[in-house]
Formats: C-alpha cells, structure tokens, sequence
C-alpha cells in the first residue's frame, strides 16, 4: 500500500458556527478551529456533543465536506446521535476527533475520474472533486437517490464536476439506479477511468464489479459502526476477500474495492 | 501530589491505567499524550497466535455503554515482542500485557514468550472473556479453574501475576480468593457482563456473535460493588475497572479498595480520556491535602 503524509488526529473541543438544514432529515454543520484542520478528501471525523452526558456514549463518525479553519460535515438523520447533531445550535461545543482514516488516492492527471454517489456517500466525493478542482481536473460525478429529495448538494458538486443524476421515482434525472450511468461513463473514459464511489453498501458492491468488468482501478469509502475512530476498539472489521477483515477506521475508509469480500 | 500506588511490589506512578482491549498496544497514543504518564497499559488481550476475531457486526452502542464481540482479535505474542514492545520501552511505557489462551498448556507458553522479554511491568491474565467459544470465561466462573490457570501464569514467569476477573462469576469472591491463595498479586475487576440486543425491525440479533460483552458508565455501579466485595474478602490489591469516564468515578472505585483503576470505554469516545482523570485525581488529592493511597477503601460505612 502506498504511504500517505497523514497528519495525526487531534481532539479539540470547538464551536458549532453554522447549522444550514435541508429539508428536515439533512443538515450541514460547521465549525470553527482555532488552528485550521488539514484534512484530506476521503477523511472523517468523530463527533460528539459536549452536553450529550452518557447517552449517547460514543461520538459519531462523519465525512469532511472540506477542512480549513472552518470545516463543515452533512448530517443525516437517521438515529439519536445524529438527532442531536441536528438540533444543535450555533455556539454548541463538540468534541472533534480529526482528521481520521486513509484519505483517497490521489488521481493520476491522464486518468479520468468517476465519482459514484448515493445519498449522503455524497460527502467524500464532494470535497474529492473540490481537490480535483484545484488540480485543474474536473471529474464527470454521478449522483443517485430514491427521489429528488436525496440528491443533497447536488449543485454543490455540480460546480465541480461533470454531473449526472439518477433517481428511483424519476423526479430528476434519469430513472433507475445510478449504477445504470456507470456503463455509459465507463465507455466514454475508454479504460482510463479511475472509479470513487461511496453509498449504500449494494450500490457499492455494484460499482466495484463494473470497474473490475471494465479493468479500471476502484476505491470505495467504507461505512461501518465505529466506537473509537482511531484503530483501537476493533469494531470497525469489514470482510476481506481472502478471509479476515479490514479495518474501516484505520485501513480505510477509502480502500481499494477488491480487497472487500461483497458476498458478506 | 503523591498519586503513587503500591500493587504488590510494583509500585506505579499513579493510580490510572487503561483497560486492555480499549487502549490498543499502547502506541497508538504516541500522538495523544506521552504515554509514560499512565500509571500502565494493559495491553488488548495476546494469545499465542494471531487471531482474526468475530464477524460483523462487533460492536453497538447501548444506554450509557455499548456491547462488544471483538472476539479477541490480536496480532499475536510474538508480534506483540517484536513490533509493539520495543517502541512502548523507548516511550517508557509501563507495560502489563493482558494474556488470552484457550488452555492451561497455552497460558504457559504466552507466559513464557513473555518472560523473555525486557520492559514488562506485570501480566494480566484474562479469564474473563465472554465472546469467545473456548476458555474465557469457562476459567473465570469457576475457583478451581480459575486457580489452576493463575498457579500455572505464576510458575511460567518471573513478573506479578494479575488475574482478570469476570462479574459472571456465581460468587465473584470465591473465584478472587481461589487466585490470591494459587499466587496472583492482584485482582483486576471487571470484564464486561454478557448482554444481548435484538432489532426490533428485523428481528435479529444485533451482534453477529448474538451476545456481547457490556461496558460504560452503564455497569459502573455494579463494578463498584463487586470491587468492594472483593477488597473485603482479599489481602491483595484490587484494581477497579468497569464504567470509568472520570476522576469521581475512578475516586470511587479506589474508595470501595481500589489501589488502582482502568479506563476503559470511555478511551473510545475520547483518546484523552485517561488523562482528564488522572489530572481530575491530582486536583482532588491536592484539593483535599491528600495522597492518592489514602483514598484507598475509604468509604465510610455507619
Ligand atoms: C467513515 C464514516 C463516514 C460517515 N459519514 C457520514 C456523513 O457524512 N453523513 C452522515 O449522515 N452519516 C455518515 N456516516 C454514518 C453515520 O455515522 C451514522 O448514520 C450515525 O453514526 C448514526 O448514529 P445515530 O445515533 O443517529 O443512529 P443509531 O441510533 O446509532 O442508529 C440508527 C439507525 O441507523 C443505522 N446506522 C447506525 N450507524 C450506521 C452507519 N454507520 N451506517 C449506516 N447505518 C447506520 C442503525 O443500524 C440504525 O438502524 C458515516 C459513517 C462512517 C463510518
Ligand atoms: C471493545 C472491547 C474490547 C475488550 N477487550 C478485552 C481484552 O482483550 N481482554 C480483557 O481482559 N478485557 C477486554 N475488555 C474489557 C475491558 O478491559 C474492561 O474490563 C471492560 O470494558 C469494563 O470497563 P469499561 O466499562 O471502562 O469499558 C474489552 C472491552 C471492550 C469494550
Ligand atoms: S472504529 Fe475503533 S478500531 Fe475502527
């Protein structure tokens, strides 16, 4: 595997400065570092309220939208943890463990990128294309949902990107799943694709067997439950092809596709 | 501040160690803190071989804890010598590796891998180990096994034997003094109590082991008083473990006869974590004209 210059995680206990709700499950946080986070695209973070108390105990893992001295994550509501990032209020104190887990791989300039998104697997693939932006590249993105209503900061990556939407119900883009645009993008790369996807674990699963159909590289950002974050409680196993496990935290979250056992 | 403690003939700088299994092998700090601070580091649990551990799901979070099934997944005793324990000596780490075996016969020879090496403070002997299918907790719920494993630690290795204690024990207290008379010079209380979680939209169980261990701030109050139970029936130092998030929890362990304690879980939720409660037993000490050892089963019963 090839070495990264990571930079270590530091906990900091920073303010909340903006809260930016879409619709009412999905909501953009940002927060204000004293010292700016040098993060790379594909990294995350643990966060936890400082007035959570015992419950919920653990803090909770989130994709970085982008670093810097104000960097920000999108929340969906799905359970406590992120019930109460969503209801947080500007001056709320969290706790912030960053920058965490292997970043993407770097882009070759005579590859052509293809990021594949579903639903809020969006985050990593956004701050990838604000990288390759300042690269000087620009990538053709791919976004699925059930509906319109997934497709959160679409326009944000379209800025970025040459973007294309799929969505179950057909309220934008084309209709079916995103996977079904993956054919067509992989044509028009040639064999000079590099694939990046992050979504729901079967549409991943998908993606993976296209790139290996079409014998381009593949790296998918993991999800998994997480306790710590940092590579120490173990929880975080994901099935290895070859028997064993990867660890999403530490070896991950992006890795490359093949190592992954999908059949589990 | 005098926080130092005496567990037998060791003595150690503080009372705060960490919990094995949720501090890594100690390294993985190295940019948090200097982690020659800790009072020690009990390791993640060694066994002979290498082992891959539990499939997913391992891990969920419960009210105030979570549930484990790792599984004992670890890299081995023999990488644990060569690639870990070097660097936590040049760290001046006080090192108490935690051992894992399925048999007499295996402790023995983790035992005796390890007596060869340099920089080691004691060994904890993990008898309490719910999510595994062999050993575990078979030696912890019973005296007599419980007993055989610690004489058999004892006779492998020149450094203090600890013996891990499992809260599932029938009377936690026979198995506490079956180790202290077979040669333990210490007791560490408590693993984490089995627990089982199902979803109620599938209907499945949570864990892919289906149960598993449970630990946080929700099985402090039962730790606390096992712990206290067991310094009543002992002669030898107990080390509280179970539930520590801060210093007042941790002053509580050591004032039911705690001589020392491990942080465990809580590490998770903040790789600081040991750290805040070793600073919050400083400034209580300091606070209250103390040293750390006069805290020691202090509770005041009338
Ligand atoms: C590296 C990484 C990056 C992530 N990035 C983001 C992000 O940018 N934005 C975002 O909204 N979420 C992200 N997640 C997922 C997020 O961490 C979980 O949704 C969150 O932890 C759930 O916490 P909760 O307390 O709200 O839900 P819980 O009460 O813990 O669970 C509620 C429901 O959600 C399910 N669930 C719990 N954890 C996960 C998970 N990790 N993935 C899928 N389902 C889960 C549970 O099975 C349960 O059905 C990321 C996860 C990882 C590992
Ligand atoms: C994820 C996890 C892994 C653990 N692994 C071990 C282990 O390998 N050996 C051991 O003796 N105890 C192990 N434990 C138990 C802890 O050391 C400790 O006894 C228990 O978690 C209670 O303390 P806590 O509530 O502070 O976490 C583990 C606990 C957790 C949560
Ligand atoms: S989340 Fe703890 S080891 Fe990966």
């Amino acid at each position: 595997m090839e070495q990264y210059d990571r930079r270590p995680a530091r906990q900091v206990t920073v303010p909340l400065v903006r809260r930016d709700s879409i619709g009412a499950s999905h909501h953009v946080l940002t927060f204000e570092y004293d010292t700016p986070l040098e993060a790379q695209a594909g990294q995350f973070v643990m966060v936890r309220g400082t007035n959570w108390g015992q419950s919920p105990f653990l803090p909770r893992p989130m994709s970085l939208l982008h670093g810097g001295k104000r960097p920000s994550i999108l929340v969906k509501v799905v359970g406590e943890g992120t019930r109460r990032l969503a209801n947080a209020e500007p001056g709320d104190l969290f706790s912030v463990l960053a920058p965490l887990g292997r970043p993407w791989s770097p882009c070759s300039s005579h590859r052509v990128p293809i990021l594949v998104a579903g639903g809020v697997g969006v985050c990593p693939l956004l701050f990838l294309a604000r990288t390759l932006k300042q690269q000087g590249i620009r990538p053709v993105a791919l976004y699925g949902g059930r509906s319109s209503g997934d497709l959160v900061l679409y326009e944000e990556l379209q800025a970025e990107s040459d973007l294309r939407l799929a969505t179950e119900d057909g309220s934008a883009g084309v209709k079916g799943k995103v996977t079904a645009l993956l054919d067509e993008a992989l044509m028009e790369a040639d064999g000079r694709a590099t694939v990046y996807t992050c979504g729901p674990r079967a549409m991943m699963a998908s993606v993976v067997a296209a790139a290996r159909k079409a014998n381009v590289p593949c790296e998918v950002s993991l999800e998994t439950v997480m306790a710590c974050g940092y590579g120490v409680c173990l929880g975080c196993a994901v099935p290895r092809f070859d028997g064993g496990y990867v660890y999403a935290c530490s070896e991950g979250a992006c890795i490359d596709g093949r190592v992954i056992d999908w059949k589990k | 501040m005098d926080l130092q403690v005496k567990i037998g003939e060791l003595s150690l700088s503080n009372p705060v160690l960490t919990a094995s299994g949720t501090f890594g092998y100690g390294i993985e700090f190295e940019s948090f803190f200097d982690i020659s601070r800790l009072g020690g580091i009990c390791t993640k649990g060694l066994s002979l071989l290498p082992r891959v551990g539990n499939p997913p799901p391992r891990i969920r979070e419960t009210a105030s804890g979570m549930l484990n099934a790792i599984g004992l997944a670890n890299i081995g005793v023999e990488a644990f010598c060569k690639d870990k324990l070097p660097r936590l000596r040049e760290l001046g780490a006080t090192v108490i590796p935690n051992l894992y075996a399925s048999s007499v016969e295996d402790f023995i020879a983790l035992a005796e891998r390890l007596d060869r090496e340099e920089g080691i403070a004691a060994v904890e002997v993990n008898v309490s180990c719910p999510n595994v299918t062999k050993g575990g907790l078979a030696f912890g719920v019973d005296p007599v096994a419980a007993a055989g494993v610690t004489a058999a630690v004892c006779k492998a290795t020149r450094f203090p034997v600890w013996v891990k204690l499992s809260p599932e024990a029938g009377r936690i207290t026979d198995v506490a003094c079956a180790c202290e008379e077979a040669g333990a010079q210490a007791l560490s209380a408590i693993n984490t109590i089995r627990g089982f979680a199902i979803d109620t939209e599938t209907w499945r169980p949570l864990l892919a082991n289906r149960t598993g261990g449970l630990s946080g701030p929700a099985i402090k109050p039962i730790a606390v008083r096992m712990v206290w139970e067991i310094c009543q029936a002992v002669r030898i130092p107990v080390i509280g473990v179970g539930g520590i998030a801060s210093a007042e929890d941790a002053i509580e362990f050591m004032l039911a006869g705690a001589s020392a304690v491990q942080v465990g879980s809580a590490n998770f939720r903040d790789p600081m974590a040991s750290m805040t409660v070793l600073e919050g037993i400083s400034a209580y000490c300091e606070r209250k004209g103390l040293a750390a050892k006069d805290l020691i089963g202090k509770v005041v019963l009338d």
